[in-house]
């Protein structure tokens, strides 16, 4: 279990709101990851590492199917279940 | 591929084999079988690899691995299947062995894999993205294992 509680989407301010229900589109899902939610318990971390985060994995030299698999090659080698 | 990269630089780091590429002042723990030392069959094996790699000597961690020369013909098989052409091709598979080492904190495998990237054709614009995507992922994953956040996904039937 999490060692805190992840809050949900209406606990935050209108503009994070708007940012993690863009992330259903982002990820093409219908619900807002955990790890949105939690890093923006710090507002100003998770403003800030969300604009960066989501610079890194937009299309570049490198596809973000390929960003993708650079990620879950990271998680593998780490050993994060999440 | 992951695998394979892992144990590979978990090796030539553990037995402190200097980078290929890069000045190191590394001192090997343990002999590597010099080329000229080589028998036919493991000569083979190695002048496969230096044309692989397009290398003018076999990279250390194969050398050391070549003591043992039945060991050391199927692994080296083994790593040239993981990393052959196929769904994925040879220079995305590069880039992702990179960032397996860059996570890994493996100065062998940085180096190594870094220079075949590069080689291979990736830009130095794409391993700049692929060095923050690593870090990217280096941060929220230490993000959810500190808080123990359970998968948003789980391919289980009935877990979601």
């Amino acid at each position: 279990m999490e060692i805190v509680r992840v809050p949900e989407v209406h606990e935050f301010p209108p503009e994070d709101q708007k940012f993690l229900e863009a992330g259903k589109a982002w990820f093409k899902i219908d619900f807002v990851p955990k790890m949105g939610r939690v890093l923006r318990v710090v507002p100003d971390f998770g403003r800030t590492y969300g604009r960066a985060s989501r610079r890194a994995m937009s299309d570049g030299a490198l596809s973000r199917a390929q960003k993708e698999l650079i990620a879950a090659t990271v998680s593998a080698i780490n050993v994060c279940e999440y | 591929m992951a695998g394979v990269t892992h144990a590979l630089n978990a090796v030539a780091d553990g037995l402190r084999l200097p980078p290929e590429f890069s000045p190191s002042s590394r001192t090997p723990l343990l002999a590597v079988m010099e080329p000229g030392e080589a028998t036919p069959e493991v000569k083979a094996a190695f002048d496969e690899i230096m044309t692989f790699y397009a290398m003018d000597r076999p990279p250390a961690v194969f050398r050391w691995m070549a003591r043992d020369p039945g060991f050391f013909q199927d692994y080296w098989a083994a790593t040239r299947e993981a990393f052959r052409d196929r769904k994925l091709d040879r220079k995305m598979k590069e880039v992702l062995a990179f960032a397996a080492s860059l996570t890994a904190k493996s100065d062998y495998g940085v180096d190594f894999h870094y220079r075949e990237a590069r080689r291979l054709g990736v830009s130095e614009q794409g391993m700049t993205e692929a060095i923050e995507v690593a870090q990217c992922f280096n941060t929220v994953t230490k993000i959810a294992d500190a808080l123990q956040l359970q998968p948003d996904f789980d391919p289980r039937p009935g877990t979601r």
